[in-house]
């Protein structure tokens, strides 16, 4: 275990004029749900090293913690009933530690939806290359998720910019570029989205009463 | 009934989500009804391949967080991969994280809002263009342009009537009032929208409530004398069971447009009806819900016959271009969507809570679920 407990890799990172991937790392809560042996004392000591935050509990919660930005979790058939997140809506990354030698049910592991995983033993390498990808694929995810919902509400609400922007072309004969940046103007000095403004522009044609059919 | 070489084969499991408890269980149980109906017709016929169709069934009692965590279990411990259910959007919306992370199938059998197309799920219910945008037109030439919106707090009320508000603009009409109740709102709380209604004097009253909601409106109405014969609430939600709870005396000349009503003709239909009734009772009646229900299991069926597999991947892809022989006539899963080709119908209550067919599509209405191909003459300023 000596050569546990003295990590030889040393940590190499490139800083420009961004963090790095370590320092992004950096007063990032982990909680480690697992049985504090060497392994686990290894696995904190690394995390700590890297200026995580790190606690570690056993026995496995009926529901694991989720207020930390990365769970370490040993592996248990009945994983992914003990998130605390239904699948597809996880709100911290994931890491399943891996037994050493006992088979698991791949479809359990596949069920907890893991961003990454650690195998027993550990190494120093293995503990940072674990944290990085299980963090960049989390982050991922989220702002890929993000992107579908904006897209979604602009899917929306094309269709009132459209009619604002034909609203804009008959009554103030602008052209249709005209129109589409005279909405985007007064969303950026209202400090709404060109949506709120579409619909405003649309109301008010409403109730000035303009006859539709002219 | 079992044959000894079909026992031997292990059953097919599959979800089913709907309430049976709560504010939504007068129409979700309907929508129970149709599916255990058409799962026991598959398995008395010999179930699929030889093997029988075992139903998991959870009930999420009207919440919509509950069928997230209900999706979450069929999927992780009781490893089913198909699920058939829900009604509200809030509740599609809960369990679709889980069916697009893991990779499942829900089967909706609801009409909805539309602005959606998940690789997980078979729509089998109307979208806006396929009710809305007939229900508005019939509306406006029989009643009047003057329309009162009436909604619950949620999702689909909202979007349903951000798309109803744009047809009606374009055609030359005008939202006269617009509130939304409570999902939860109770029997007083519609009688001041009814006094409103009474003051505004609308053509019509567009509404969007539902649950049970929905007889308070349509009882408070009653109550308060308007007339449904000059200004009609017009629905997308109300059915035959709505109807029923609500009483036949109050439901009488109010107008719903939907795929299917109990009355629609033809032998396929009249035989559906009659099972249907030999089964859950004479008073029972069916609705566009039962039978989106049933016809989606019946498509779930026939496509799972040729894949022989529950596997998400290979069972859709034999859904894709599906059709079916519904009780309101030929239905095709539209391959590019998801959501499938349905008929279109105007229905008016009668005295017996059924509804007498006033308009219908000549043929199947190509769902449209983004609105594409629709107003793209924009507010009608350029004409």
């Amino acid at each position: 275990m000596n050569d546990l407990s003295k990590p030889k890799v040393k940590i190499e990172s490139v800083v420009g004029d961004h963090k790095s991937v370590v320092q992004e790392l950096n007063g990032l809560t982990v909680v480690v749900v697992a049985p504090l042996d060497d392994q686990i004392a290894f696995l904190v000591r690394e995390l700590q090293r890297l200026r995580i935050r790190a606690r570690q509990t056993w026995p496995m919660p009926e529901t694991i913690p989720g207020d930390a930005d990365v769970v370490y979790c040993e592996y248990a058939s009945d994983l992914a009933r003990r998130l605390p997140w239904i699948p597809g809506d996880a709100r911290s990354a994931l890491v399943v530690i891996l037994p050493n030698g006992d088979p698991i049910q791949v479809e359990a592991l596949a069920h907890a939806t893991p961003d990454a995983v650690l195998s027993r033993p550990f190494s120093g390498n293995a503990v940072v290359a674990s944290l990085v990808l299980a963090r960049s694929q989390f982050r991922y995810e989220q702002r890929l998720r993000t992107k579908i919902e904006r897209l979604d509400e602009n899917l929306r609400s094309m269709r009132t910019v459209e009619r604002a922007k034909a609203i804009l072309m008959t009554t103030r004969r602008m052209a249709e570029n005209e129109a589409y940046s005279f909405i985007r103007r007064q969303a950026m000095d209202r400090r709404v989205s060109t949506s709120v403004v579409a619909a405003a522009i649309v109301d008010s044609f409403e109730l000035l009463g303009y006859d539709q059919q002219h | 009934m079992l044959s000894s070489s079909r026992k031997t084969l292990a059953p097919w499991r599959i979800g089913v989500l709907f309430s049976r408890t709560g504010f939504m269980s007068v129409i979700e149980e309907t929508q129970y009804h149709g599916t255990m109906f058409a799962i026991e017709e598959i398995n008395a016929a010999g179930g699929i391949n030889g093997r029988e169709l075992i139903p998991v069934i959870y009930d999420p009692g009207s919440e919509a967080m509950a069928f997230g965590h209900f999706a979450k279990r069929l999927m992780i411990e009781d490893n089913v991969s198909t699920i058939f259910g829900c009604y509200t959007s809030s509740s599609r919306k809960a369990v679709l994280p889980v069916v697009e992370r893991l990779n499942g199938l829900l089967w909706y059998p609801t009409l909805y809002e539309g602005f959606e197309a998940s690789p997980n799920v078979i729509y089998t219910g109307a979208a806006p263009n396929q009710n809305s945008l007939a229900l508005c037109r019939f509306l406006m030439r029989t009643y009047g342009n003057r329309f009162y919106f009436i909604g619950s707090d949620y999702i689909y009320p909202r979007e349903s009537n951000r798309v109803m508000r744009e047809i009606l603009k374009e055609n030359g009409g005008s939202v006269v009032g617009e509130r939304y109740l409570n999902i939860r709102a109770r029997r007083q709380d519609f009688l001041p929208i009814v006094n409103e209604i009474r003051r505004l004097q609308p053509d019509v009253i567009f509404s969007t409530v539902v649950g049970d909601g929905t007889v308070f409106l349509y009882q408070a109405y009653t109550e308060s004398g308007l007339d449904p014969r000059t200004m009609p609430i017009a629905s997308l939600t109300t059915t035959e069971a709505e109807i029923r709870a609500m009483g036949f005396d109050v439901g009488e000349g109010h107008i719903t447009a939907a795929p299917y009503f109990e009355g629609v003709a033809g032998d396929a239909n009249a035989a559906f009806v009659a099972k249907f009734k030999k089964r859950f009772g004479d008073d029972c009646s069916t609705n566009m819900c039962v039978e989106s229900s049933y016809f989606q299991l019946h498509l779930f069926a026939k496509a799972l016959e040729h894949a022989n597999t529950l596997d998400t991947d290979v069972l859709r892809a034999m859904v894709l271009g599906a059709t079916f022989d519904a009780p309101q006539g030929q239905v095709t899963v539209d391959p590019l969507s998801g959501h499938t080709d349905l008929w279109t119908r105007i229905g008016r209550a009668d005295r017996r809570g059924q509804f007498e067919i006033l308009d219908q599509s000549v043929s199947p209405v190509h769902p449209d679920p983004f609105l594409i191909g629709y107003g793209r003459a924009m507010a009608g300023v350029e004409s």
